[in-house]
């Protein structure tokens, strides 16, 4: 077991210090004036730029500036955005919406994935399956903001059973509809993998077996087909937890929620690139280390990976 | 030798007696069938082929022959037809810059199919070389590669795209439409090949080790022609089908980066472009056909895609359909 966790941890090193390597040099390579481009391209006095070039080691060479980046990201030093506010000041005062909404997201897609999915699963073929098949590949094929715009105009406008928009006050109830909306995209893949793997644990010898013991068949799907079919499941919601927050730029920025992909949008919209790269910087940092905890978790739950 | 009772007697027919007719039946000169060949022959009598068929020929008759489905200019705009209702020839209206709905999405095809379908070529081909390298020659290659794979791997695609297109427009603001296309398709491929590598490498790694292998070694193969005609030929089949599905997933995440504002430069037609301007009038409720036509025909073309991609795996792996 702490061999697999010092292992596990030791591979996470590389992948950091790639991550951060490639968004650097990304960085790096952008034309002109480093120092006008931290300024927000404002003409800036002799002693403020002497001042930048020192905080941010623009005259030192490059592998020391990358090791710099590095520093700076793992002390979440990321500088401040145009306006002058610390981009950390930034990410504390929207990040914790964002989480609220991931989980209820990640929640949602759990549910209602593995739910459907393994009712699915269990009648292979049969009309249930069939028309989850067809929901699922509708939802694959419609852009998340076009389900969004779609979701708010007719929940929200139309119907009226939730508040369009969610603005500075957020609550949870405000938060179920761009949730769901942000489970969608997700939702399809979780439910097709959720399928396929009770459908091919069905016919698994353990099961057989658990089944020719006299086992009920309640007891069989959950003790034996399921906990063996959610190990794939689990982990592909883990690898997800990326394009959660991908989306939840998009989520954010529909219903207005004053989130961190919402700061990223009005960075994007404004072409403050150093303040855009600070936010994926720490959204790729975050995924690493959900990542990271979710292989652990996983090791914990299943002991063929820390024996493996 | 115990003695027989009566009943326990056994007959055995002589051989001329019983002719096995199903083993006589093969013809056993007969050249064995590829399968790509016994693919093709249950792909054909698939509904969901040829459903993708139809739609996948429909969107390309509309990209070559858009003058076919709208007489109208998709880039001409008059405000003086600003949100114009329907009319004839012109079924869905105007936007607010005046410009026809229909024609738009007919010309939007192009951009976006472009894009999707550049991106799978450009991630197929990178994730087939590197993931052949690493599977067949392993060792300090193999994990050179996977780790490199791991690292743009953990950069979520549309994040990376996000970093990777802000610079880029810093770097070159005007460009035209095949500089567009080509800066989204080197975005999205850069970050989505190592999915690819990892199923490359899978199947080589299977497959390095059958007994065919070791059979045309035998009889003489190099490394280099068992990894070319041998290996790679039969680790193909599932990152074709992964490919044609990442093609539809490609499209969905331009229009997704048009949102933004960091897709095709708005000059250009595109369904992301005519979605992304049309979020203001859904907003407020009215003129809906700005969004749902450009997302009909966007839901219209990934679902080709996506089940093209579905028909052929169900056709390369049987086993899978009859468990």
């Amino acid at each position: 077991m702490w061999w697999y966790v010092v292992k596990r941890l030791l591979q996470t090193i590389p992948v950091f210090l790639g991550a951060t390597l490639i968004i650097f040099v990304l960085l790096k390579i952008r034309p002109g004036d480093p120092i006008l481009n931290l300024a927000g391209n404002k003409p800036v006095s002799q002693e403020v730029r002497d001042a930048l070039a020192a905080q941010y080691h623009i005259d030192d060479p490059l592998w020391q500036q990358w090791l710099f980046f590095v520093k700076h990201a793992i002390t979440l030093d990321f500088g401040n955005t145009f306006a002058g506010q610390p981009v950390i000041e930034l990410i504390k005062q929207t990040f914790p919406v964002t989480v609220v909404l991931a989980v209820m997201a990640l929640a949602f897609d759990g549910i209602l994935g593995i739910g459907l999915g393994t009712i699915a699963g269990l009648r292979r073929n049969g009309w249930f399956d069939s028309s989850m098949l067809v929901l699922s590949l509708l939802l694959l094929s419609i852009p998340i903001f076009v389900l969004g715009f779609v979701a708010q105009l007719a929940f929200g406008v139309k119907l009226g059973w939730t508040s369009p928009t969610v603005g500075g006050d957020w609550n949870v109830g405000k938060l179920i509809l761009p949730a769901i909306v942000l489970a969608v995209a997700n939702f399809a893949y979780t439910l097709r993998l959720c399928r396929t793997s009770v459908a091919e644990n069905l016919s698994a010898d353990h099961v057989r077996t658990a089944r020719a013991k006299g086992l009920s068949g309640r007891k069989v799907v959950v003790n034996h087909v399921l906990r063996n079919s959610l190990v794939p499941v689990i982990t592909y919601m883990g690898i997800n937890l990326g394009s959660l927050m991908a989306g939840a730029i998009i989520t954010e920025t529909i219903f207005n929620i004053p989130g961190i992909g919402n700061a990223a949008f009005t960075a994007i919209f404004k072409g403050e690139t150093s303040t855009i790269v600070a936010i994926v910087t720490f959204m790729v940092m975050v995924y690493v280390l959900m990542s990271l905890l979710v292989d652990l978790l996983y090791a914990v739950l299943d002991p063929r990976i820390r024996y493996a | 030798m115990p003695e027989t009772r009566p009943g326990q007697e056994r007959f055995v027919a002589p051989v001329d007696q019983t002719p096995l007719r199903a083993i006589d039946a093969v013809d056993v000169d007969a050249v064995p069938e590829s399968q790509w060949k016994e693919a093709w022959k249950r792909l054909r009598v698939s509904p969901l082929f040829w459903l993708s068929v139809v739609i996948i020929t429909f969107i390309a008759v509309m990209i070559f022959f858009p003058t076919l489905f709208t007489s109208s200019d998709p880039s001409r705009g008059s405000l003086d037809n600003s949100f114009e209702p329907p009319s004839e020839g012109h079924p869905f209206g105007y936007t607010q810059q005046g410009y026809d709905v229909w024609a738009r999405t007919v010309y939007g095809a192009r951009a976006s199919v472009a894009v999707g379908v550049l991106s799978a070529i450009m991630t197929a081909v990178l994730g087939m070389i590197t993931g052949a390298i690493a599977g067949f020659y392993g060792g300090i290659v193999d994990t050179l590669i996977s780790r490199v794979s791991d690292i743009f791997f953990s950069i979520p695609l549309l994040l990376a795209c996000i970093v990777v297109i802000s610079v880029i427009n810093n770097m070159w603001p005007n460009r035209g439409f095949w500089g567009a296309v080509a800066v989204v398709v080197v975005a999205l491929s850069l970050f989505a090949w190592p999915q690819i590598t990892r199923q490359m490498r899978g199947a080589v790694l299977e497959i390095k080790n059958l007994e065919f292998v070791d059979a045309a070694t035998a009889i003489g193969a190099t490394r280099m022609t068992n990894l070319r005609r041998h290996i790679v030929p039969n680790a193909l089949a599932p990152v074709i089908v992964a490919s044609t599905i990442s093609l539809g997933v490609f499209i969905v995440a331009e229009t997704s980066l048009s949102f933004l504002g960091l897709g095709l430069p708005s000059n250009v037609a595109s369904w992301g472009n005519d979605l992304s301007a049309a979020q203001n009038q859904v907003r407020s409720g009215q003129h809906l056909q700005l969004m749902y036509v450009p997302a009909a025909a966007l839901a219209l073309t990934v679902l080709g895609f996506i089940l093209l991609g579905e028909a052929v795996r169900e056709a390369l792996d049987p086993k899978a359909r009859k468990k």
